[in-house]
């Protein structure tokens, strides 16, 4: 056998066993403290995005606005590299979205509920990562019967 | 004829300051891509609440004859409905060889409105159509259909007490371009009560013209002969 072959051998045996120890440790994500979050507003009162309705009955989108002071506990993560994602669970009274954007600290960004995406990447200098985030809801009108709660989350991926 | 245009109703603003949630971490554990959801340290799980509430669900619009809106609704700037008190007229001369003869003659209006506020498309032809429309905005699923009438007297009267009973002036319905039904359909007067004369499916712009004529089946003294309309509308 060619030092060549035994080369690639070892390669392919390398690749292989990353595969399984990858597979085999599935990511774990932690949804991060955040208990000094605070809404600077009492209330998300939707309003109409377009306040007559079209010939064809469609165009019904309820949209608020709403801000938080954001604060999230990241001492256990200090002096590492992070990627945080702010989460927007599936959950009634049916599919929504929500943009938002802040001061500087969390990525600007909009999302769909189910899904999740990026609002920090980078190392973690503080024990708490702050920002002022204004956030915009929008749902379909004829989903809304009564008031209702959205929950949103930050996570990440260890 | 009378116009009556109803502004927005605000419904009650139910939203109250969120805070961090906790929840159990049974509840939290998600199946997401082969990735186990727990709060960070393995504690609870962490998040915040936003509670959202319609505050102005319900808002109507009714225009009979000219109406107002600050622009028309899907032109830039965006228009908004405004109050008009202004009381349209619908009329005819009866030639003095035809009165009562039997044979309808054309009723035209005052009115102005020839535009949908919606897109300001040329809807209604004017004189001799009425245009009558607006919309029922509410939230949360589908709902009943706002209704609108129509209280006439039993009769127009002239300075000297003649009487000409409302059930002889009838309306057609159609608009430009219009196919299918009218949400505001063809109809008579019916005098002295409130009579149903279209209904407005919610979250949907609702518009017809109408073009009115009397009837002319007998003779009445001479005389100008008038009476008010009072169009409502009602959202469940």
């Amino acid at each position: 056998m060619s030092r060549i072959t035994r080369g690639r051998r070892a390669f392919f045996l390398a690749l292989a066993f990353t595969i399984l120890w990858t597979s085999g440790a599935p990511a774990k994500t932690v949804v991060l403290d955040d208990t000094g979050t605070q809404a600077l507003a009492p209330a998300v009162a939707l309003r109409w995005k377009s306040l007559a309705p079209g010939r064809s009955g469609a165009d019904n989108l309820l949209v608020g606005t709403t801000t938080f002071r954001i604060r999230i506990n990241v001492a256990p993560w200090l002096r590492r590299n992070v990627r945080i994602y702010l989460a927007l669970p599936a959950q009634q009274p049916g599919p929504m979205t929500v943009s938002w954007v802040g001061q500087g600290q969390l990525l600007p960004g909009r999302l769909q509920s189910g899904n999740r995406a990026l609002v920090y990447s980078g190392p973690i200098t503080r024990p708490f990562l702050e920002d002022q985030v204004r956030f915009q809801f929008s749902v379909d009108g004829t989903l809304v019967a009564r008031p209702f709660p959205v929950n949103l989350q930050f996570e990440m991926d260890e | 004829m009378k116009t009556v245009l109803s502004s927005p109703e605000s419904g009650a603003v139910g939203c109250h300051r969120t805070g961090p949630r906790r929840r159990s971490l049974g509840a939290a554990l998600m199946a997401a891509g082969g990735a186990a959801l727990v709060g960070a340290g393995g504690g609870p799980a962490w998040g915040f609440t936003a509670n959202l509430a319609p505050a102005a669900p319900q808002t109507i619009y009714l225009q009979v004859g000219v109406g107002a809106f600050t622009n028309c609704y899907t032109c830039t700037p965006q228009g908004t409905p405004e109050n008009n008190t202004t009381v349209n007229t619908v009329s005819v001369t009866v030639p003095s060889t035809a009165v009562g003869s039997g044979t309808a003659q054309a009723m035209t209006t005052n009115s102005t409105a020839t535009q949908s506020f919606w897109d300001n498309y040329v809807y209604c032809s004017v004189p001799s159509q009425l245009y009558i429309g607006g919309f029922f905005r509410t939230a949360g699923g589908s709902t009943a259909a706002a209704q609108v009438t129509a209280s006439a007297p039993s009769a127009l009267t002239d300075a000297t007490g003649d009487a000409l009973p409302f059930s002889q002036i009838s309306w057609t319905s159609s608009g430009n371009g219009d196919s299918g039904a009218e949400p505001f359909p063809a109809g008579t007067f019916v005098g002295g009560s409130t009579q149903s004369v279209g209904a407005m499916s919610s979250n949907t712009w609702n518009e017809s013209c109408w073009t009115f004529s009397y009837k002319n089946a007998k003779a009445f003294p001479a005389g100008t002969y008038s009476g008010t309309v009072v169009y409502t509308m009602t959202a469940p």
